[in-house]
This record gives C-alpha cells, sequence and structure tokens, in this order.
C-alpha cells in the first residue's frame, strides 16, 4: 500500500484494521499522523452527530403501541361475527383440497406482499445478481444462473415456511415471486385474493409463488425459475 | 391450555418488542433526525417505524439484523412523507445542544455546533451514507444493500463526504476567525 492508497482507504474506513493499512501506518509518518488527525476527527464528528433523543421517546412509542393494539383488537372483536359467516361460506363452496390448500398459502403470501415490505412491489430498477444469488445462498440453493429484471429480494417467512421474496417488474406491472424453499406438499393452483392473483407451482424442493394484477405473466416467470432451479444445487 | 401458549407467545413477542425500542429508539431518532432535519418529525418518523415493526415484529428472525431491518422501514417510512412535503432543516443556531451543555466543554459544544450545521449543508446522496457509517455503524455492503448502489458507490460517497465536510469546516473555522 502507498501513501495514496492509504489516504484513499483513510478516508473511506478510517478505523480499518487492515494488515496493509496498519503496516502502512508503522513504516509512514507523515500517513501515522494524517491516521491520528482523521480519528480525532471522527470522534468529533460521532460526538456531534450523537443528538440526544427526547427523554420519554421509548415510553411514547409503547404507549402509542398499546394504543393502538388495544383499537385493533375492537375492531377485531366487531368484524369477528362477519369472519365467521365469511368462513362458513367458503368451506361451503367446497371446491375441494387443491383450492382450500391453494387459498391459506395465497391468502399468507399476499398479505405478507402487503405488509412491511409493500414498498417493494414500486421498486424497477435492477439489483445486483449476486445480492439474489447471496439469498437464495442463505435458503440452501445455490443458483445456476439468476433470472434478469429482479428488482428486489429479501429473505423473509411466509406463513411457516422459508421464502426468497423478489420482485420482478413487468410491463404491466410488478409481479411479487416467492420461492418457499421447504414447501414440498403443494400442487399447482391458482388462487386471488384482495384484488390480487397469484399461482402457486410446485418446483424444485419447493414452491414458486407468483402474485401480480396480470396473470399473462406467470407462465414466462415460471418457465425462466423451472430451468434456473433444475440447474441449481439444492443443499 | 391453548390460552396458556397464546399468552405467553403474545408476551414473549412483546418483552421482543419492548427491548427493541429500549434499545434502539434512541440510534433510530438520531438516524431520523439527520433525514429529516426536524425533532419533531424524528419523533414521528421513529414512532411510525416502530409501529410498522410491531405488525411485522415475527419477520424479524435475527437480532443481529433488527437495527438494519429497523432503519430499512425508518428510510421507507421517510420516503413516504418525502413523496408529499420537502422537510425543512432548522436554521443552525435553532439546534438545541441545551442537554449537552453539562457534559461539554464551550469549545467542543462550538465545534460540534458547527459539524452540524456542516452536515445540514451536505447533500443527501452523501449524507446518508455517512451516517450509515458512522452512526450505524454499517460496513460498505450493508450500506450498498440498503442504499440499492454498488459497494464502489458506497466508498466513493463516503469518501467524498469526508473531504466536503472538512472542506466546509475549514471555510467555516476561517469566516469565524475574520469575523
Amino acid at each position: 500500500m502507498n501513501c495514496l492508497e492509504f489516504r484513499r482507504e483513510l478516508n473511506i474506513h478510517p478505523q480499518s484494521n487492515d494488515a496493509d493499512f496498519v503496516a502502512h501506518a508503522r513504516a509512514c509518518p507523515r500517513c501515522a499522523q494524517a491516521q491520528a488527525d482523521a480519528l480525532a476527527f471522527e470522534a468529533t464528528l460521532g460526538r456531534a452527530l450523537a443528538i440526544p433523543p427526547p427523554s420519554n421517546l421509548a415510553e411514547s412509542i409503547l404507549l402509542a403501541q398499546a394504543t393502538q393494539q388495544r383499537r385493533e383488537r375492537r375492531r377485531w372483536a366487531s368484524g369477528a361475527g362477519w369472519l365467521t359467516l365469511a368462513a362458513a361460506a367458503v368451506l361451503a363452496v367446497g371446491v375441494g383440497w387443491r383450492v382450500t390448500r391453494a387459498q391459506p398459502l395465497g391468502d399468507a403470501a399476499i398479505a405478507h406482499m402487503l405488509g412491511a415490505e409493500a414498498p417493494a412491489l414500486a421498486m424497477t430498477a435492477p439489483i445486483a445478481a449476486g445480492d439474489v444469488r447471496k439469498a437464495f445462498a442463505k435458503r440452501g440453493v445455490d443458483l445456476a444462473q439468476v433470472p434478469a429484471d429482479i428488482s428486489y429480494v429479501q429473505c423473509c417467512p411466509v406463513g411457516k415456511f422459508k421464502s426468497v421474496h423478489m420482485v420482478m417488474p413487468r410491463a404491466t406491472g410488478p409481479v411479487t415471486v416467492m420461492y418457499l424453499v421447504d414447501d414440498k406438499g403443494g400442487a399447482r393452483a391458482d388462487f386471488a385474493h384482495a384484488g390480487w392473483i397469484g399461482r402457486s407451482v410446485p418446483m424444485a424442493h419447493g414452491t414458486l409463488v407468483m402474485i401480480g394484477h396480470d396473470a399473462s405473466q406467470f407462465a414466462q416467470i415460471e418457465q425462466e425459475w423451472q430451468s434456473t432451479l433444475q440447474a441449481s444445487t439444492h443443499i | 391450555m391453548a390460552t396458556d401458549g397464546s399468552k405467553s407467545v403474545v408476551s414473549s413477542k412483546q418483552r421482543q418488542f419492548d427491548a427493541l425500542v429500549r434499545g434502539l429508539s434512541g440510534d433510530l431518532y438520531r438516524y431520523a433526525y439527520w433525514l429529516c432535519g426536524e425533532d419533531a418529525l424524528a419523533h414521528d418518523l421513529v414512532q411510525e417505524t416502530f409501529l410498522r415493526a410491531w405488525r411485522s415484529l415475527d419477520s424479524l428472525r435475527d437480532t443481529a439484523s433488527a437495527k438494519a431491518w429497523l432503519i430499512t422501514i425508518l428510510r421507507r417510512e421517510h420516503a413516504r412523507l418525502y413523496e408529499r412535503k420537502t422537510p425543512q432543516f432548522a436554521d443552525v443556531d435553532d439546534v438545541d445542544i441545551a442537554d449537552e451543555r453539562e457534559t461539554h466543554t464551550p469549545e467542543s459544544v462550538g465545534e460540534d455546533g458547527l459539524i452540524r450545521a456542516a452536515m445540514q449543508r451536505l447533500d443527501a446522496k452523501y449524507r446518508e451514507p455517512l451516517l450509515m457509517q458512522v452512526l450505524g455503524g454499517f460496513s460498505c455492503e450493508e450500506i450498498a444493500r440498503e442504499l440499492n448502489i454498488t459497494p464502489a458507490a458506497v466508498m466513493t460517497q463516503v469518501f467524498r463526504a469526508r473531504q466536503k465536510l472538512k472542506g466546509m469546516l475549514a471555510g467555516d473555522v476561517k469566516e469565524a476567525q475574520l469575523s
């Protein structure tokens, strides 16, 4: 490492413990002085940024949470009668195992999609293939290749299943794609909930779930993931 | 038995939430403050972040990543807010440093004030990665994932952020000496 490289690293990672970095500081008195100045600046910067939070911050958050919870419980109680009727109606339809199994999975997947990660639906910029690989690796899948145009990836639980949650923007709107790595018991099925339509497809060692507003996009996405996951290693 | 089981699940979730709030609300507040520049707005942002976090707490599996998870939620909340209004930074003279007067010397309070003013003038593009590094303790790779840019871009931005900050501070000191 030369002086120029040291100064660059110093402005990026002032507290670096990299062996070359430390060795250069030991060998070059001018860079060692620059490092001492930089560390002093970091200490001042850290102190200046440490704005004290309001003294009752934690209590006010916990109070807001308790209030919200009570409000939700009250709302839930008043809606429970209607929910019981609705549940009875769904059971009365009795469309067979395929639908009854797909619907809870679909409901859980759609509820998850519309939860805290809902803003991901608006993401359109493609993310690095490496991030997708990393997410699948966390779930024990070493991807052979990465399909193009993925704008979001996150490892999340969907109901009781471990999933890789992705968004694939299409011209007609975003398609949420979730690969449930440990769901081997499903059958191919379509579902709908809260104005969204979806499809679950058994794939490799798990199930691929696609959710969007335009089902015509599902076939191509399914094909891409089918060939990707077939060629991938499942640990 | 079922009731006891569900009760204990609820209380353990509540205990986890309490611990998150007590352990991380201060860090989140500081981050929110430097993101939006207003203390009241920062308070609201942190509160809304934790309320959202409560609703999806079951998705948090790794407690080590709790801070990053909360910051992701906070940034989204801020982005939503930013769509509706452009927050204004308070004038540097209004920055409240009263709580620190007991623990810092007048010289250091003055120095902190100059740095705070310089941070407020720093372009958000540079300010945010620097905040994540200095306040959040995140690595360049973690910042890159959060900001959806490459680690190389993060390195460039934190490098320039420090250079710009030091440049502004040098100018401020000269100005202070002349006046």
